[in-house]
């Protein structure tokens, strides 16, 4: 049914009036981005006097100079793939096995397990606890406690767990049958069926990575561990009350504003770059375990 | 030798007993085929000799070795499963190769192999491609090919056609058939079609809810089953059968039902004082003779009921002639010699005494079986 | 006795066995107890008189003083109702957005459109919160913002939104349902996704409109899913986004901004009263707790299979 010939007139209007409301939300969803881009690109003063609405107003790159020119810009970018990197890997490396073994009917205590993963969706004992525990770990201020602290969460594990349950078992019997091992099994068979749920998985990880800044915030003192999130939120915050940087302003083509929307364009540019890779997987992954009826 | 011995093997699921202690010995390059309706605990059975399946009470025998607590790995058996199982991210190459890598043969050997078995099968041509991309006789064939280049002491098969279409299915019955004589190896086939059971064993085993019911070869069971479940299981269309009571006359024995009365063979087990038995007869669709024929013997000339048809389904050579009788339904296999015009006329279905069987009503054995003699 | 004894074999053979099915289990284990379960015992400090030198067990017990200080505290009962407030407005304004947009989404032909269209809606839910933050603070900033342009294009005054206690959660919701409405769609559009073909082609058969058949079959369909998600969302009625919160608010906007979450960061993380902030976070999780029992036994019994 997609011949609009074989529409009635009420359907072709109603069709239609459908697709403008859906261009118009598309739109407003788009604007922001825009709007910081073109901000990003502007003179300071063509953003101060409000000239900027939807493209650049005397196109600069000045914003971006000083913004690269930054080593701090630099090291909590680095920071940053190195939480993501490393923190994705490391989930991985804890989820995968995990939810292979939990998928497993002859593991003994199956359900106790899954109730211990489980429970923790329902129940959190908090921040503070979390945060004292971070501490009496020794994990404050450092790289290995960000990028373990946060390596697993039952969301994940359960998303996991529960299409390697969908898979039929006889994948599973037919390797075993031909001398495959439970690694062997995960390793050669399920992982490279499980393409979709996996990539869904990773973008959830590398996203959360990427975006993370509360507990970088809290538990990063170390100026020079902080990644980029925290750096960005530094900048918004600060960046008016420094006088080095208003005095620096008076001459300047940049401002406060278009500083931060460069940093902040910066930032989304791997995501984008990264999303179309993975975005047509996500759609069949995510309901492969989330919400199954 | 026996390639496979069950021991009153037992199957429990908690308290749940499914299958009911089996014995059973399948001898060395036999070809054996499990059959009964879903859920008669066959694929089970199958499972616990693969290693898939705990065994809960019995012994399990492979070549002679108790194999138990043997992991499935080292059983020394493949199995051809329902849905294949073929990996979807290898080619069939590689789908055929990866048992022998998990088992760390050499480049070469595995090379030799499976280009052998590709070529048995009529593969070679398909190496490259993947599940996706081929048929389903060559899923099929994939499926086979992983199962024979390991070179087992024995072949299962879990319902291995099921999912392909009637004329594929036919085709690769041969097939299958045809890969055994070749290979020899000792065969444990689970499948709910009788007609695959037929064309495929050496022995049949009939399964009825976690119990053998009868085990023999094709035409034995199709001959001489043993009770109503196996005669109405093995045949198609299946045995028709009709409740009637035991009429002693003159020491004739007559089955009696509605207002009908049909003559029946001499029968060792009833003898003259079992006036008012009650029975089912059972009588083979093929077996049963329609007016033109049977009216020239006087065996079966007046050893009839008066029939009205409802329905003649034509099949070619032959057609099926359906009715009801004592409100039951009733199928007659007549052959059409190129012309139904003379089937349609029938009104009355003829019957040799010889040609039906008695089952007791109550305990549903067959009368007269030659095994009880 | 023989049947412990054999239990204990059958144990031993299947460790021998499916060891490897342990091995990898391990892992998620330790990471669940260390960083989950281990801050749950230390949980105890909210009914304790924390210090940092004497350590969770070294403190001593003073009960349930932190709770009494806590619900003495109008900052904090202004927290709870905060957290209400802002959560029940996301939930009436946030809910019903992402299944209108996967109604209108299914009823778009053109699949290059409606691609293009989704991948942008989706995008934003990628986007880190301190982003949001910054666009939101340059949007709504008060001499430059394209916010306050406009009003004074319009001849308004320009306001200070982010100032104006009445403003803030107009712009946390609004902020909200532009970062996830189109997220949230997905699950929707799955649901029609799974809608049988077939009610759609004998309706048009029938001489059904697009609008009835929407009405007629694609909400019925999805019905269960709505259903279930709203139950979830009741459930986590306790989960307000705080990051958001704490990027955007200011102590001139606590009176209407400050949540739960927030009021726990600054009395603990900021503040360093461990003990009294803990006792809010146990209140907080004992109370999102039962929320979420409670949800779960209702989609159960709507579902027929648990959420997870």
């Amino acid at each position: 049914m997609s011949n609009m010939n074989l529409y009635s007139a009420g359907d072709k209007i109603f069709v239609r009036i459908n697709m403008f409301l859906v261009a118009m939300f598309t739109l407003s969803t788009l604007y922001p981005f825009i709007y910081i881009a073109a901000v990003s690109f502007s003179t300071g003063d063509a953003v101060t006097s409000g000239q900027v609405i939807l493209t650049p107003v005397d196109m600069t790159l000045a914003a971006y100079k000083h913004v690269l020119a930054e080593p701090m810009f630099w090291i909590s970018y680095k920071n940053t793939f190195i939480y993501t990197i490393g923190g994705t890997i490391l989930s991985l490396l804890i989820i995968v096995p995990g939810a292979y073994a939990l998928s497993r009917p002859q593991l003994v205590g199956r359900r106790f397990w899954n109730m211990l993963i489980a429970f923790t969706m329902w129940f959190n004992a908090g921040m503070i606890p979390f945060f004292l525990n971070m501490r009496d770990l020794g994990l404050l201020d450092s790289y290995i406690g960000i990028i373990i602290g946060f390596a697993c969460n039952a969301f994940n594990i359960i998303l996991l767990r529960n299409f390697f349950e969908s898979l039929p078992a006889s994948f599973e019997e037919a390797a075993r049958m031909d001398g495959a091992n439970d690694f062997q099994i995960l390793w050669k068979v399920y992982v490279p069926l499980s393409k979709p749920a996996l990539a869904t998985i990773t973008l959830f990880c590398i996203v959360a990575r990427w975006n993370g800044f509360f507990w970088a915030m809290v538990l990063l003192r170390d100026e020079d561990k902080i990644p980029l999130q925290v750096y960005l939120r530094q900048t918004i915050i600060q960046l008016t009350d420094d006088d080095d940087f208003a005095s620096s302003l008076l001459e300047a083509t940049y401002s406060f504003e278009t500083v931060s929307a460069a940093i902040m364009v910066c930032s989304i540019i791997p995501v984008l770059l990264f999303y179309p890779f993975i975005q047509k997987y996500f759609n069949k992954g995510i309901m492969m375990g989330g919400v199954k009826e | 030798m026996s390639g496979v011995k069950l021991d009153k093997i037992v199957k429990r699921y908690g308290n749940i007993e499914v299958v009911h202690g089996i014995d059973l010995e399948v001898q060395s390059q036999e070809f054996v085929v499990l059959v009964g309706p879903s859920g008669c605990g066959k694929s089970t059975t199958l499972r616990m000799v693969a290693g898939l399946e705990e065994i809960s009470g019995g012994t399990l025998t492979i070549e002679d070795k108790v194999v138990n607590n043997v992991a499935p790995k080292d059983r020394d058996v493949a199995m051809v499963f329902q849905n294949y199982a073929l990996y979807p991210h290898l080619n069939v190459y590689e789908n055929m190769a990866f048992g022998l890598r998990i088992r760390k043969e050499s480049k070469e050997s595995i090379d030799k192999q499976v280009t052998e078995v590709a070529e048995t099968l009529g593969l070679t041509d398909y190496l490259e491609r993947r599940p996706a991309d081929l048929s389903g006789g060559q899923r099929q064939r994939v499926a086979m090919g992983r199962a024979i280049v390991r070179h087992p002491k024995v072949f299962l098969f879990d319902e291995p056609l099921s999912n392909l279409d009637a004329k594929l299915r036919t085709q690769m019955r041969a097939e299958i058939k045809r890969l055994h004589k070749r290979l020899g190896v000792t065969s444990l086939y689970v499948t709910h079609d009788q007609v695959e059971a037929m064309t495929l064993a050496d022995r049949i085993v009939v399964m009825a809810n976690g119990r053998i019911e009868q085990v023999g070869t094709p035409m034995d069971l199709f001959n001489n089953p043993k009770n109503i479940f196996v005669a109405s299981f093995i045949g198609s269309p299946p045995m028709n059968q009709i409740d009637a009571e035991i009429d002693v006359v003159e020491g004739k024995l007559f089955a009696k039902f509605g207002d009908h009365r049909l003559a029946l063979a001499d029968s060792k087990e009833l003898g003259t004082h079992c006036q008012g038995h009650k029975v089912v007869l059972g009588i083979r669709p093929e077996h049963i003779l329609t007016n033109a024929q049977a009216e020239a013997d006087p065996e079966t000339a007046t050893n009839a009921i008066p029939v009205e048809l409802d329905l003649i389904e034509t099949l070619g050579s032959e057609a099926l002639l359906h009715t009801m009788v004592m409100d039951r339904p009733f199928v007659v296999k007549a052959e059409t010699h190129g012309d139904i015009a003379h089937l349609e006329k029938t009104s009355a279905f003829h019957f040799k005494p010889s040609m039906i069987s008695l089952f007791d009503k109550e305990t549903g054995d067959a009368i007269d079986h030659p095994a009880k003699a | 006795m023989n049947v412990i004894q054999s239990k204990i074999g059958w144990f031993i053979r299947h460790v021998r066995r499916e060891w490897q099915l342990y091995l990898m289990l391990a892992p998620t284990v330790i990471w669940f107890i260390l960083f989950l379960y281990k801050p749950m015992y230390g949980l105890q400090i909210a009914f304790k008189d924390y210090s940092i030198f004497r350590g969770i067990e070294g403190s001593s017990w003073v009960g349930f003083e932190h709770f009494y200080t806590l619900f003495g505290n109008d900052q904090f009962i202004r927290a709870i109702w905060n957290t209400l407030i802002i959560s029940s407005l996301s939930l009436l304004f946030g809910f019903p957005i992402p299944i209108l947009l996967a109604l209108m989404f299914n009823e778009i032909l053109n699949q290059t459109f409606k691609r293009t269209a989704q991948t942008i809606v989706y995008l934003p839910h990628f986007i880190s919160t301190v982003i949001i933050a910054g666009i939101v603070i340059t949007a709504f900033s008060p001499s430059s913002g394209i916010v306050n342009q406009f009003l004074v294009w319009l001849g308004m005054e320009p306001i200070y939104f982010l100032t104006k206690p009445e403003w803030f959660r107009p712009i946390f919701i609004g902020s909200g349902i532009w970062q996830e409405a189109g997220f949230g769609s997905i699950v929707f559009l799955a649901a029609m996704a799974g809608v049988n073909p077939s009610l759609y082609e004998s309706a048009v058969v029938d001489g059904a409109s697009r609008w009835q058949m929407m009405w007629k079959i694609t909400i019925p369909c999805i019905l269960p899913t709505i259903l279930i998600m709203l139950i979830i969302r009741i459930g986590n009625l306790l989960e307000v986004g705080f990051e958001l919160i704490i990027l955007l608010y200011q102590p001139a906007t606590y009176s209407t901004a400050d949540v739960i979450s927030t009021f726990i960061y600054r009395q603990g993380l900021i503040g360093a009263q461990y003990d009294l902030a803990a006792a809010a976070g146990l209140f907080n999780a004992v109370v999102a707790f039962i929320l979420v029992m409670t949800a779960n036994t209702i989609s159960k019994h709507y579902s027929r299979t648990s959420l997870w």
